[in-house]
């Protein structure tokens, strides 16, 4: 919650200075200074513009700006700079106004303000964050491939329409989503199950890179994903903005609308999400049924009751129809095997459509929030929360006698959250939080599908304890954190052997985790943080009792109700600093012992059908070692153009076997050159880009591990521009970005799609952002 | 006090959540399954008369629990057979005969019998509504004796209209396999 105070703090930061001069006509003067919300840097080259008066200024060397012959009354002001979140202001001026204006830098982009940035939000792990204009200018991308730029974090995908985000190589039930703070509950278990989060809806998503998470309830063994909503800005207008976009691979476009208004009763904003594709294609064919469609909606309410005591009701539908690609769709091991020699994928065909058919799969997903803070004192606070999820996911397979209509799978699954923390700024620098929570899953399979379920019915109970201390000094800044968490899971499965029957087992769980992290000012720009967290995560209900097929693959799959907790230690250490404000370097190293890993392995033993002999999978435990690093550099050539260089790379090892780990990400390598120009004519913010990203080829994994060897290595080449204008009332932000420019066959390694079919082709997203 | 107080409901509204730790999820409803085919049933009857031969595949509980068991038979050589192929869902009582559903839906599946040695070849007696073959019927024949294996596989959704497909050559079907069980056959 606390997150995005800053950013409220921010805003009422631009403070109002009046001198005193006697306001005539229209000779007032607006100046002021624009400086870095995190470093206090002036920040030059920024721009100004004051709708009333459809007149803009650009900042000097010291931040300072000026705008003259300004007549009194309500004026709306925006500042904006390169790699920063647009900051109006709403004014009534009466005579002379000096205002301070504080921007926030987007901390993907690796600069000074990185670098030298003192308020880490999260203690002292390694943050990285997507500010709301790098969402808007990515606004036809889902979450996972949102993240994809930051270093250490991968996708895992089936197909284009459904992926996952991987941070230093986990993913699923060992990676936290937090929508809005909550905890997202839904089947995580699944690779091919996308989280159910518009993240249009959210103006900053960031990504903990850490050791483990002491805050929050779940099984996170490390790294964190926030997708944040930020506060309602005090702004008595309706405010709102509108994204649109076209991409020309699979025909798709979305419409994006937001509004807003801080009025007397209360806050409110309201943001819709329409989304919708075609079938995708590679540089040589259509992938047929790879289309989807998404309609979302959110609302967020605020009220701040006084000085002591807010809350926030917030309301969220996600709903998605995903297409999955025809030719995936296989019964057993002799049509994969038919899948993998061919060069184009079963049941292509040569003309585009939009219709969705089977496999396809419907997920819908519900989100209420109820939070409540209320301060005790200037330096303690208590906040309460309740969230109550209810996610609905059908399957549908290709069946026989019409049954296609039918889901294959179709489980319910409703999720009660309520948590209390209690936070206190304690004298000497040091800050305590602490809270409870408590949480209850209730898992069903709906009887319509006429299979025997994958998993279970079940009913958890999740309660957590956890306290985090931290203490911040100039030089150094250190924190503690543990919990414990306790688990009870009843479940009722349906028997796999005849007569059909129902049986039950109960699973019991306590754990107790902590962290430590140090932060220390090395030199005057260099900074380095260590970190170390011992975590656990309990095996899921898929790991210990799914049985079953997997469609995708042609393997049946076995859970091992024998399987015991995963136990995580992670240390990181990372660098970050800067040459002669020219070049500014950030390194991440990671170590990260899992013992009793949990992973599907396959077995020497093949199961006869009547469908054919399947290999057969089961969950085992093993110890895991995954180590790596993320590199990250920026050169600024002139003050316009730089150059940045991004390496991440991972070695995750069986370490009983001595063999590499399965979906593991690829070690990747990305670099851009961007040339900016603040003011270009009637447009700012010009942006020019042009990136480049190899994937190298999994080389730690051996054909015996997987169903065909791993593909080659790739090279993709992109372009992007960017600008902004103002057009009256109206702020304008336009993009174009090209993908895949040179129209590259590949397949990637962590796309499950690779079996079957190419990964796409080239692709043209053309958008426009609006906002008044 | 004001903090005492909160702490108190706090612990109450936790309390109270615990309270339903007993909780247990209801009875799942078991589902009534179909779609299962348990049991392929290939029954050749002599053209000039005489004993049918059958062989068998039946796999009562699905992909888990025990092994299906497979009953073979030895062909006579120099022979033509008419082949008929029964599907039944024994997980029903009585068990269900999904040969008809196949039938009813004969444009969207095809049987392909694939033998190991040319002792023996399969060919179609039967036709959907295009004039494509299905499967359900055909026609065995036999030249010399010897022992080969023979593969029966349904294909749901097959490209009846690639190369080689009507004539029983399954490559370029396409399309997801529904059964496929291999038989040891003797021709003597």
């Amino acid at each position: 919650m606390w997150l995005y105070s800053k950013y409220l703090l921010a805003f009422y930061l631009a403070t109002l200075v009046l001198t005193n001069t006697t306001g005539q006509n229209c000779d007032i003067r607006i100046s002021g200074f624009i400086k870095d919300l995190n470093t206090g840097v002036p920040i030059s080259q920024a721009t100004i513009y004051a709708k009333e008066l459809q007149k803009g200024a650009v900042s000097n060397q010291l931040g300072y700006f000026t705008i003259t012959s300004v007549c009194p009354g309500d004026h709306h002001l925006t500042f904006g700079h390169i790699g920063c979140e647009a900051v109006n202001l709403y004014l009534t001026i009466s005579k002379d106004t000096t205002i301070t204006v504080l921007l926030d830098h987007s901390s993907q982009l690796l600069n000074e303000v990185a670098i030298i940035s003192k308020s880490d939000k999260v203690g002292t792990q390694e943050t990285h964050s997507l500010n709301s204009e790098s969402i808007a200018q990515n606004s036809d991308k889902n979450l996972g491939t949102m993240l994809e730029n930051i270093s250490g974090v991968s996708t895992i995908k089936n197909g284009s329409g459904i992926s996952k985000p991987v941070v230093h190589g986990l993913y699923g039930n060992r990676l936290n989503i937090l929508n809005n703070g909550v905890a997202q509950s839904g089947q995580q278990w699944g690779i091919d199950h996308s989280p159910e989060i518009d993240p249009l809806v959210a103006n900053r998503i960031t990504v903990i890179k850490g050791v483990g998470v002491a805050e929050y309830l779940g099984g996170s063994l490390g790294s964190i994903v926030l997708v944040e909503p930020e506060r309602i800005k005090p702004e008595p207008h309706l405010h709102g903005e509108t994204r649109y976009f076209f991409e020309t691979n699979g025909l798709g476009s979305g419409l994006n609308l937001s509004l807003q208004q801080h009025g007397k009763i209360g806050a409110w904003r309201l943001v819709g999400t329409l989304k919708k594709s075609g079938d995708r294609k590679t540089p040589q064919y259509f992938l047929r049924n790879t289309g989807s469609q998404e309609a979302n909606l959110a609302l967020q309410l605020e009220k701040t009751w006084n000085k002591k005591w807010f809350s926030d009701l917030y309301l969220s539908s996600f709903n998605t129809e995903v297409g999955v690609l025809r030719g995936s769709h296989i019964g057993n091991l002799t049509d994969l095997e038919a899948a993998l020699e061919r060069d184009i994928p079963f049941f292509t065909e040569d003309d585009f459509s939009y219709s969705i058919g089977s496999p396809r799969q419907k997920v819908n997903h519900q989100l209420l929030k109820f939070h409540t803070q209320y301060r005790l004192t200037d330096k303690q606070q208590i906040n309460f929360t309740y969230a109550g999820q209810y996610n609905l996911r059908k399957e549908f397979d290709v069946r026989r006698s019409g049954r296609s209509e039918l889901p294959a799978l179709s489980l319910e699954q409703l999720t009660h959250f309520i948590e209390a923390k209690y936070q206190n700024y304690l004298p000497k620098n040091w800050e305590l939080k602490t809270g409870v929570q408590a949480n209850r899953v209730d898992n069903i399979n709906l009887p319509e599908t006429g299979i025997l379920p994958l998993i279970p019915d079940y009913i958890s109970y999740k309660y957590g304890l956890f306290a985090i201390v931290s203490k911040r000094l100039k030089k150094v800044s250190y924190q503690f954190g543990g919990r414990y968490d306790a688990e009870t899971r009843n479940v009722a499965a349906i028997s796999t052997s005849l007569p059909r029957e129902v049986v039950r087992y109960q699973n019991n769980y306590a754990n107790v985790s902590a962290l430590g992290g140090l932060s220390y000012q090395l030199a005057k720009k260099w900074k380095a943080s260590y970190n170390i967290g011992y975590a656990i995560r309990n095996p899921e209900v898929n790991e210990l009792y799914s049985n079953g097929l997997h469609q995708g693959v042609g393997g049946i799959e076995e859970g091992n109700p024998n399987l015991t907790s995963e136990t995580s230690l992670k240390n990181t250490l990372s660098v970050k600093g800067m040459v002669k404000k020219k070049l500014f370097i950030e390194a991440l190293v990671y170590v990260q012992q899992i013992a009793d890993y949990i992973f599907i392995n396959p077995q020497d033993e093949f199961r006869l059908t009547i469908r054919g002999a399947f290999p057969v999978f089961k969950y085992e435990q093993t110890d895991a070692l995954l180590a790596g690093f993320d590199l990250a550099a920026t050169y600024q050539i002139t003050d316009q153009f730089n150059m940045v260089g991004k390496y991440s790379f991972l070695d995750g090892k069986d370490q009983k076997k001595k063999t590499g780990l399965v979906y593991m990400p690829s070690n990747n390598l990305h670099g851009a050159l961007n040339y900016q120009i603040p003011q270009f004519g009637k447009f700012q913010k010009m942006e020019f880009q042009i990136n480049n990203k190899y994937v190298f080829e999994q080389k730690n994994v051996t054909p015996a591990q997987d169903f065909t060897t791993a593909p080659a290595g790739y090279y993709l080449l992109g372009i992007k521009v960017s600008a902004e204008r103002q057009l009256k009332k109206l702020r304008v932000n336009l993009f174009l970005r090209a993908e895949n420019v040179l129209n590259k066959t590949y397949r990637d390694y962590l796309n499950r799609q690779r079996y079957f079919a190419d990964d796409l082709g080239f692709n043209l997203v053309a958008g426009v952002n609006v906002s008044f | 006090m004001k903090q005492l107080k909160l702490t108190l409901i706090l612990s109450g509204l936790l309390l109270f959540i615990s309270s339903c730790e007993k909780d247990e999820p209801k009875d799942p409803v078991i589902p009534n399954e179909e779609e299962v085919i348990t049991t392929l049933t290939y029954t050749l009857t002599p053209s000039a008369g005489g004993t049918p031969i059958v062989f068998s595949f039946q796999d009562l509980d699905g992909d888990f629990g025990n092994q299906p068991t497979v009953s073979e038979d030895t062909l006579s050589s120099q022979t033509t057979y008419t082949g008929s192929i029964q599907l039944l869902n024994e997980l029903e009582s009585p068990a269900e005969d999904i040969t008809l559903e196949v039938s009813a839906e004969a444009n969207e599946h095809q049987f392909f019998f694939q033998s190991s040695t040319s002792d023996l070849s399969v060919s179609y007696n039967d036709a959907d509504g295009n004039s494509n073959p299905v499967g359900i019927i055909t026609t065995l024949t036999t030249t010399t004796t010897g022992a080969s294996t023979l593969t029966i596989t349904l294909k749901h959704k097959p490209n009846k209209g690639a190369l080689g497909v009507k004539d029983g050559d399954i490559t370029n079907a396409g399309g997801e396999t529904d059964i496929e069980v291999t038989f040891n056959v003797v021709v003597q």
